[in-house]
């Protein structure tokens, strides 16, 4: 199975090659037979691909340490699950799998769409297979799977502890099927552009795949930030490392894209900017690659110096040229039809919303190369860390919050004085309120107070429409509370799906606001002794030391210390943080010893412990820190998923007519379906 | 013409050429990796420099005491950055990593420093005429840097007047193209004396409601 997957990794390079030609040509001979031909070439290619996926999954779980992959990134104690996930934790391994989701996404996104829309097929079915083709060759000439070692060695290396992890095992695959769903958007708007049909035809395939990508991008995201929080111990779980920003960058995108292509939907404006940010998600996401595997910037997810940068670059370059000479080309068959009627209107409110959430993507993407531009003017190293990125961003992230209020709620075309007084007066008063309890309370420091007061704000907005949606359900239908909510989600999912994600952007931000009071206490502590602190609400823990306690395993040797911690005299259990240390069988260390944090969680405060060494054998040091929040980061990401899974499900009623049905609807219905989509 | 027989025939045998090279091309490529180690690869993910640490002394000013307390020290800390390449500050990284030993070699040099009367800034300029500017976490507020910090500010800025300019000239082009046309006419082919309007304009906007 091995040997058959790989060489099924070499007919899918041909396959892809012959796709990718055939279909072009069929698209600019206007033959249908050499656009079928490449049609069928690309499902040969997901066919071929899935063998050679097959192949490496068989290889690691079978452990042939003969090939250098497997020897590299398992051990033969690992356990079977991460045996599983090797699959993608190293560099040869991703590129197939890469290759393996955008070879499925392709299959599907074809398959599904070749009756609807025939003339891109051709042009999108050639530039999916272009794609393919250079993550194949990538991972046949650059970072085979597949080679072989010159000798067989009796175990792996195994795989970094911690990455032994179920946040980890589900973090790559998660932001590569969000990263590698931004090139079927892509590939229609290179075919829109190809065919010159710039109308709204390729919206609907478009709008599917981008809320597919921002979902697993969303998906992606939150898990590696609980990672890093639970595993990596620096108390955090957004460093504004080079990687994190590059997932962050197509995440913003996407996310301008799927507000900017309402207007579109809705007034046939913003056609050239929608075309502009479906190719910069992309484009975003193989820059976020190359950096991950070029080492070009410092970033402790680096793969190393890695051979398949300069292919990346190569292909990144490629890409953009070929996308600005479309664009360029083809600027006419982009215009506008529709004018704007007003600079108070929801159409302006997406324009400012773009305006936003690209201003970040450039602020992150500006500070993640800077360090690069500055070593090339001036020949010195910088870093450019949170510091930086904070003060950039946070300004504006709180311009974005307040919109991620206005915009849902102001009226299309013009807004008037009373539409925004009947819509804003109460979410208003109560963000007002929210301010002046916290600073009753005293609350001081002038940005956690502005983002509170807009965290209530937006909530009030959102409260606010479930109210009164909920009432007119109830008032029409009769209906019980929670029935007219179920209802009222399932009529129009877009709309309240969206005002779930908006919920759950809400509670990151009033959690973000909450690191602004971390405390942390550097402490030394020998057995028996205590240390008291007070965390960010002002009450008083205790810590008192267990002592450290050493034990010893097949595959590490541990270091424990357990504090018994009080809050306010009340006993709160005991926290314990560890340092391990993995050794292979002959007793030799292997990687670098790693952190178990201590973790105490509620709602209102995380209390994180993590040792940081051992002084002499019952003398441990200790950093303790207060998160306060830190839940609501994790509560806020589910619900931006749930927002999302609600957004993407399918309409019942866009189904219906398709299978036939013509159901007559009362006017009760009708009604109440019309209360739905107020 | 070329028959669709014949051109698959030509493809077939131009694949099975294209599969020999790259066979060859790739056997070639694993001998040149053979040369070095197993695959530098995710395991190095967290691969540190550990000789990066430059000794950051000055002597002890006369008569020196300290001027920072632990919380400013700690606090200054955070404004430095680890040289083992973990991309954190010196204070994080310390507190957090206890194999890595840049960290603590840069604290130490830090406590010396305050021991020796130095205050925050002062001890800032130490490292960073030291290691250079990758000892800040943030590049300095100064000459080329400025670019750094007001360049998304700019773009932010230059990105609003452009969304201003546009919905101005959509706006604008709105008006030409739909309120101009529909004006006049409506108004020309109303049989009505001024009066009769200017009733009619009150009933619209509700005046004469009692």
């Amino acid at each position: 199975m091995i040997l058959i997957g790989e060489l099924s990794l070499w007919v899918a390079l041909l396959m892809a090659a012959w796709s990718m030609t055939v279909s072009y040509a069929g698209g600019a001979l206007r033959r249908d037979d050499l656009t079928a031909s490449g049609v069928r070439g690309l499902y040969a290619t997901f066919a071929m691909v899935v063998l050679a996926s097959v192949g490496l999954w068989t290889a690691l779980l079978s452990r042939d340490f003969s090939l250098e992959y497997v020897a590299s990134h398992i051990s033969a104690n690992m356990p079977s699950v991460y045996i599983f996930t090797a699959f993608w934790s190293g560099q040869a391994g991703s590129m197939l799998f890469w290759a393996l989701i955008l070879s499925m996404y392709a299959t599907i996104a074809i398959a599904t769409s070749r009756n609807k829309n025939r003339e891109l097929v051709p042009w999108a079915t050639g530039t999916l297979s272009a794609i393919l083709l250079f993550f194949i060759a990538t991972a046949c000439f650059k970072a085979n799977p597949f080679n072989r070692l010159d000798f067989l060695p009796a175990d792996g290396r195994g795989m970094n502890p911690q990455l032994q992890n179920p946040g980890m095992a589900l973090h790559p695959p998660n932001l590569y099927l969000g990263y590698v769903a931004t090139a079927i958007p892509f590939a229609f708007a290179i075919a829109a552009l190809f065919a010159r049909r710039l109308d709204s035809e390729w919206l609907g395939v478009v709008r599917r795949w981008a809320l597919l990508s921002w979902f697993f991008l969303t998906v992606g995201i939150v898990l590696g930030m609980w990672w890093a929080y639970v595993e990596l111990g620096w108390s955090g779980y957004w460093a504004w490392d080079p990687v994190e920003n590059s997932s962050f960058l197509p995440w913003l995108t996407t996310t301008a894209f799927l507000h900017s292509i309402m207007i579109q939907e809705k007034r046939g404006m913003l056609r050239k900017w929608n075309v502009v940010l479906v190719v910069m998600s992309f484009l975003l996401s193989i820059f976020g690659t190359f950096i991950t595997r070029s080492g070009v910037i410092e970033s402790v997810h680096s793969f190393a110096q890695s051979p398949v940068g300069s292919w990346f670059a190569t292909f990144f370059f490629l890409s953009v040229g070929i996308t600005i000479y479309l664009v360029g080309t083809r600027l006419k068959d982009l215009e506008a039809k529709v004018e704007l009627e007003s600079m108070v209107s929801r159409e302006a409110a997406f324009l400012y919303n773009n305006l936003l959430l690209c201003g970040i993507a450039f602020a992150v993407l500006w500070g993640t190369v800077f360090p690069i531009l500055s070593e090339w003017a001036r020949g010195s190293k910088i870093t450019v860390g949170p510091p930086f990125f904070n003060a950039v961003n946070v300004p504006l992230g709180l311009l974005l919050l307040a919109l991620t209020g206005v915009g849902p709620l102001i009226a299309w075309r013009r807004a008037s004085v009373s539409n925004l007084k009947r819509q804003f007066a109460s979410p208003a008063i109560f963000g007002l309120i929210v301010a002046a309890a916290l600073f009753a309370l005293g609350m001081r420091a002038l940005a956690p107070l502005v983002t509170y007061a807009l965290c209530g704000f937006v909530a009030g907005t959102i409260i606010q429409e479930f109210y009164k949606g909920i009432r007119a359900r109830q008032s029409i239908n009769n209906e019980s509370p929670v029935t007219a909510f179920v209802h009222l989600v399932g009529r129009n999912r877009r709309r309240y799906g969206g005002y779930i994600v908006h919920a759950g952007i809400v509670m990151l931000f009033a959690a973000f606001a909450g690191m602004a009071f971390k405390l942390e206490y550097d402490i030394t502590l020998s057995t028996g002794q205590a240390y008291e602190a007070k965390d960010p609400y002002g009450h008083t823990w205790k810590f008192v030391s267990q002592g450290v306690s050493t034990s010893s395993r097949a595959d590490r040797e541990t270091q424990a210390v357990g504090l018994e911690t009080f809050r306010d005299g009340k006993r709160m259990g005991i926290i314990s943080s560890e340092k391990r240390r993995y050794l292979d069988s002959q007793g030799n260390q292997l990687f670098q010893p790693i952190t178990e944090v201590g973790i105490h969680y509620t709602g209102k405060l995380d209390t994180y412990v993590v040792l940081a060494g051992l002084r002499d054998r019952d003398t441990a040091e200790l950093r303790v820190t207060f998160n306060p929040l830190v839940v609501w980061v994790w509560i806020g990401g589910f619900l931006m998923m749930i927002g999302g899974l609600i957004v993407m499900w399918p309409q019942a009623e866009r189904r219906r007519p398709a299978a036939g049905y013509a159901a007559v609807m009362s006017p009760k219905a009708k009604s109440a379906e019309l209360a739905g989509a107020v | 013409m070329t028959t669709r027989r014949e051109f698959l025939g030509r493809a077939a045998a131009l694949s099975a050429a294209a599969l020999v090279g790259a066979r060859r091309a790739h056997g070639q490529q694993r001998g040149a990796m053979h040369d070095s180690s197993i695959v530098r690869d995710t395991n190095n993910l967290f691969a540190m420099d550990q000789s990066a640490a430059i000794p950051v002394r000055r002597p002890p000013k006369p008569g020196a005491t300290p001027v920072l307390n632990q919380a400013q020290r700690d606090e200054l800390e955070h404004h430095l950055h680890c040289q083992c390449g973990c991309t954190l500050d010196v204070f994080t990284c310390r507190t957090t990593d206890f194999s890595c030993q840049v960290s603590p070699a840069m604290h130490r040099d830090v406590m010396a420093l305050v021991e020796g009367g130095y205050n925050a800034q002062e001890i800032i300029d130490a490292f960073v005429s030291t290691y250079g500017e990758r000892a800040l976490m943030a590049p300095n507020k100064s000459g080329f840097n400025l670019v750094a910090w007001f360049a998304p500010g700019a773009a932010v800025i230059a990105g609003g007047v452009a969304v201003f300019m546009l919905m101005r000239r959509w706006s604008g082009a709105g008006a030409r193209t739909v309120a101009k046309p529909t004006a006049r006419p409506i108004v020309s082919q109303i049989d009505a004396t001024p009066d009769e309007l200017a009733r009619l304009d009150a009933a619209i906007k509700g005046e004469d409601r009692e």
